[in-house]
């Protein structure tokens, strides 16, 4: 009796497993609306008239590509289309390329001062931008790079407080017998970082890109700031001058927010779709390890 | 960078040098970009700045000032109390989210694009749509409560309810927490699991004895990072109560700090006063991530040091 | 590698340390504007966003009247964070156009330079502008800024709701606030989920400066000296205004149902019944004749209890930053842009544009007097019999009745106090007078300091 209540335990594992990731599936469906519905709305608002923006549908009432069409008109949104691209990929390539490194020194070495230095690296968050603002502008202005696209990406030569501290993070996590195995076998610290961490921490690596890529497509505030001339315009800062430029005194076109939204959001999405399957590939039993 | 690089190779004989060509590139732009602005901010925290004119020096007069006015005591209080309950919940949520995305089979390309929807959404529409959402008479949310019968509250204007409404919505952007937490997940070697499975080990045991501590550096990194971020929260509260929309209602339980700093710094040109406030922000959240990495050293495991 | 770096990171930062400054050298005095001379150059112009047909055609008289100069414009509306990090370098932009009640901080503060050279120089008229307007840009006995564009409230009313029980648009225009609130307590309408019919919207905050007037207060002495936040009579209009909200079920309530309704769209509050009457910004019969022309509406001015005409006045100004490099035609340019001929042009653009669309033209308030009355006499039409007549001359009356806020060094601050105490009234925080009585307190104190900064410099 006991022994096949056991046995009958044990049977029913496989088809628990499957049932268990039917109900994975299941919740993350629910949860996943909550999360797709702002964009859901953003893009069903792009496609209907002013007067029904808000009426809150999923299929706009009055179907129109109108918004599109204005906002394609109205702005040279290739130019600004590409000088985004040009920001970004700089600004992306940039902060993981030197982030990594700065983590990777952080995580692997033991030296004097490491500990004091990473506490001002995390120091380096906890002051609110709006009073360094002014003071990275002037220095910029004495640069003489004012107006033009180098201070939206340059910064990101130098690495990224945060992503060192994410990347570090990583790299502190993986197991040390792995570099041992090969500092005995006589590699050098570039070849410890380029063979075994870099590949090991690939997840964590596209992880950052897609932040700094997400994060730079989007920006208004340095944009808004350094850029003078719409030539030199980024997306989001050339549809917010777009935007201005319809009335005044709150009179916001609510269908061109959305709509601009939207042209904006698009590209990142799909891209991120792209990138994301490169976070998959992690550490299976041993591989690439020993 | 290229020169560092082969400054690495040639050295990589004299250890000791390689972890500071590794951390060059980081320092010289500490040294340009972060501590001179810092340090001017702090001296600029001793004077009547006001960005149009030369700064006057008046010694710890901002500072002082400070301890006497109620918003600051009031903007610390509203912040620090989103703080506790926001950063909490934000990383549990991650965190389950996470550990779900990890077990999806197929679609979890697609489950993963979309948790992060939110973040990626143009903050000015996310603002409005905050608003439709948690309207009190015909918002989705209280919608959504009446189902369970429960009579929804009025989120954006009753001063009690604010400060949840804003909690919830946060939670929108879990989405990066979520991808950091998961690309964790995937470096955990599954030879442990493995191992688990064969002494028999329940799913729970596995996440608490496992999971968890060997995805700690990252689950470390998204409470201390969050930490910090939920000190400065700015963009939400100030487009939904404070920026130039239709209205200017606006509430008081929704005044954090940084909002009062900006208000100080770029609406009143107390640029002085705003740096002090900065450097008063900076002692709370430095001491508090200073408990932090304390407490981690006995939480936290890192494979790295065995 | 310690040793090399940090020598050189103080290096770095002893450069950068060096270029901080604010406008230092202010040589403004021996800038000579005269309207015969030929002006050319750069100029550089920060925050003018209207690229519409009345933005674009004074932009073209603009370019026409100097040929020479090179305008660029630096797109989109004025963000202070822009204006002010252009600033701190010493290197401002040549020309802005900014809020009008903004002028008063940057004036005090040495930000932009008082025009009355420029308006000498180039004959400019200052008398030709509304008296508020150029108020609320006059800062010490100079002028800061030229104005241009005004918006005033005006009643607007749903005719249906108002019939049916029994009711008239002078019952809720303000001249009588036993009858607004009678009114009121008639017209809204609450069911079992709530309030459904919004019956009057006081619209508090914002407008607070409107009933406090209308009670025959300024919440600001005409110097921009003196708060007079705890008067009586703003403490009455306040109590008055929020009663209007407590009659309905609480402001929390009125906000629910107000930010559901669709402002901008067909199911904006008029077309949809749920609202009986509000003042409000004149641009919105614009939308509402968009969106919703068949909606029962009715207009007229606000007015106080004596039953005249009021109107709070804002709008927009030129200003020229002091250390503008082409100040000369800085002037020129913001002279041209508000010239009646320009805006008179600009009307007959909009004019047409609208009567492509077979829309009719609501009017233009330029702040311009003259312009005023000659694009009302051309192009406007409020003989037909229709509600948007009845809008239009409601609009044109209230132009000529408004007040503001004077310019003061701290009206940031000011506006902060007074909106601050609202709120938490509404909020159900505090009531009317202790709430006003607190703000008068740090309305006053933050006047003071301002004042005698600016009396330092």
């Amino acid at each position: 009796m006991t022994a096949s209540a056991s046995a009958g335990e044990r049977r029913p594992a496989r088809p628990r497993r499957r049932v268990a990731r039917w109900l994975v599936g299941i919740a993350l469906t629910a949860i996943s609306l909550a999360f797709v519905y702002p964009f859901v709305w953003l893009i069903s608002a792009s496609f209907k008239p002013r007067g029904e923006v808000f009426d809150n549908r999923i299929l706009p009432e009055t179907f129109t590509f109108d918004n599109y069409l204005s906002v394609w008109q109205e702005a040279p949104l290739a130019l600004w289309l590409a000088n985004t691209a040009f920001v970004t990929v700089l600004a992306t390539v940039c902060v993981t390329l030197t982030s990594t490194l700065v983590a990777w020194g952080f995580a692997y070495y033991e030296f004097p001062g490491r500990d004091l230095l990473f506490w001002l690296l995390l120091g380096s968050m906890m002051l609110p931008g709006a009073v360094t603002m002014i003071p990275v502008f002037l220095i910029w202005n004495q640069l003489d790079q004012v107006g033009t696209l180098t201070p939206l990406w340059a910064q990101n030569l130098f690495g990224s407080a945060f992503y060192v501290f994410l990347l570090r993070q990583f790299f502190r996590g993986l197991p040390r017998s792995v570099f041992e195995a090969a500092t005995v076998d006589g590699a050098s610290a570039w070849t410890l970082f380029r063979r075994i961490a870099l590949p090991l921490s690939k997840p964590a690596l596209v992880v950052t890109a897609v932040f700094e890529f997400q994060a730079v497509w989007t920006d208004l505030m340095r944009p808004l700031i350094y850029l003078r001339d719409s030539d030199t315009f980024t997306v989001p800062r050339g549809l917010k001058a777009m935007l201005d430029q319809f009335g005044f005194g709150g009179q916001w076109h609510w269908e061109l927010v959305v709509t601009a939204g939207v042209v904006t959001t698009v590209p990142v999405v799909v891209l991120f779709f792209i990138a994301q399957r490169h976070i998959v590939r992690g550490i299976t039993a041993g591989g690439g390890v020993r | 960078m290229g020169a560092a690089v082969r400054a690495a190779r040639r050295r990589s004989v004299r250890p000791r040098l390689a972890p500071w060509l590794f951390i060059a590139p980081w320092l010289l732009g500490f040294a340009v970009f972060t501590a001179w602005p810092v340090l001017y901010s702090g001296y600029l925290s001793l004077t009547d700045y006001d960005v149009v004119n030369d700064p006057n020096f008046v010694g710890f007069d901002n500072y002082v000032r400070m301890f006497e006015d109620p918003k600051v005591g009031l903007a610390l209080w509203n912040t620090f109390v989103y703080t506790v309950v926001q950063v909490p919940l934000y990383v549990l949520v991650s965190l389950a989210l996470a550990l779900l995305l990890n077990r999806a089979g197929r679609g979890a390309g697609w489950f993963r694009t979309a948790f992060l929807l939110p973040k990626m959404t143009p903050p000015v529409a996310v603002g409005v749509l905050v608003l439709l959402l948690l309207n009190g008479q015909q918002g989705a949310l209280n919608e959504f409560l009446g189902w369970f019968g429960i009579d929804g509250p009025n989120w954006t204007t009753d001063s009690a309810w604010v400060k949840p409404g804003l909690i919830l919505m946060s939670l929108w952007t879990v989405g990066s927490s979520v991808l950091i937490l998961l690309a964790a997940l995937r470096a955990v070697p599954e030879e442990l699991y493995d191992a688990a499975v064969i002494d028999g080990a329940s799913g729970w045991y596995r996440t608490t004895r496992i999971t968890v501590p060997m995805i700690s550096p990252a689950l470390f990194f998204v409470v201390v990072v969050n930490t910090i971020g939920a000190f400065q929260t700015f963009t939400e509260a100030y487009t939904a109560y404070f920026g130039a929309g239709n209205s200017t209602y606006g509430n008081d339980a929704a005044l954090f700090y940084v909002i009062y700093l900006f208000q100080q710094g770029f609406e009143f040109f107390h640029m002085g006063y705003a740096s002090a406030m900065a450097w008063l922000l900076f002692l709370v959240v430095a001491v508090i991530t200073a408990v932090q990495l304390v407490v981690s050293r006995r939480l936290v495991h890192y494979e790295g040091d065995r | 590698m310690t040793r090399t770096l940090l020598p050189s990171a103080v290096l770095a930062v002893s450069l950068a340390a060096g270029c901080a400054q604010g406008i230092a050298d202010r040589d403004g005095a021996d800038v000579h504007f005269d309207a015969d001379s030929p002006v050319a150059g750069a100029l550089n112009v920060m925050g003018f966003a209207a690229q519409d047909e009345i933005g674009q055609t004074r932009l073209d008289a603009a370019g026409e009247a100097m040929p020479d100069v090179d305008v660029s414009l630096v797109e989109g509306e004025l963000d202070v964070q822009q204006f002010m990090s252009a600033v701190s370098t010493g290197e401002p932009p040549d020309l802005i156009y900014a809020n009008r009640d903004q002028i008063g901080t940057f004036a005090s503060r040495g930000a932009i330079m008082p025009l009355d050279d420029c308006l000498d120089g180039e004959g400019i008229d200052i008398g030709l502008f509304r008296e508020p307007a150029v108020a609320q840009v006059s800062f010490g006995d100079s002028v800061y800024g030229v104005p241009e564009f005004n918006q005033v409230q005006i009643t607007m009313a749903n005719a249906d709701l108002l019939a049916e029980a029994g009711l008239d648009v002078a019952d809720v225009n303000g001249s009588d606030w036993e009858a607004v609130t009678a009114a009121n307590r008639e017209l809204h309408h609450t069911e079992d989920d709530g309030l459904s019919v919004i019956g009057f919207d006081s619209k508090l905050p914002e407008f607070l400066p409107l009933w406090a007037k209308a009670n025959g207060a300024d919440l600001l002495s005409a110097d921009g000296r003196t708060a007079h936040l705890d008067d009586p009579a703003v403490i009455e209009a306040l109590e008055f205004a929020v009663a209007i909200y407590e009659e309905q079920g609480g402001f929390g309530a009125v906000k629910a149902l107000r930010d559901s309704a669709d402002f901008f769209g067909s199911g904006n509050q008029f077309a949809s019944g749920s609202l009986g009457a509000m003042p409000f910004e004149q641009w919105y019969v614009n939308i509402l004749n968009d969106v919703s022309p068949d909606a029962p509406l009715a207009f007229d001015t606000f007015r106080d209890r004596r039953g005249e005409p009021l109107a709070f006045a804002s709008g927009s100004a030129w200003a020229i930053p002091e250390g503008s490099a082409n100040p000369q035609a800085a002037c020129r340019f913001l002279k041209t842009m508000t010239a009646t001929d320009t805006w008179l042009a600009a009307a007959q653009a909009r004019a047409d544009a609208r009567a492509e669309e077979g829309k009719p033209f609501t009017g233009l308030l330029t702040c311009n007097v003259e312009a005023d009355a000659q694009i009302r006499d051309r192009f406007v039409d409020e003989t037909t019999d229709s509600v948007w007549a009845e809008a239009v001359t409601a609009t044109y009356t209230a132009n000529a009745h408004t007040f503001s806020l004077p310019a003061n060094p701290a009206d940031a601050e000011f506006e902060a106090a007074w909106q601050d105490a609202v709120n938490r009234v509404l909020n159900g925080e505090a009531a009317p007078a202790e709430a006003l009585r607190e703000a008068q307190t740090v309305a006053q104190e933050a006047l003071d300091t301002a004042w005698a900064q600016w009396a330092q410099r």
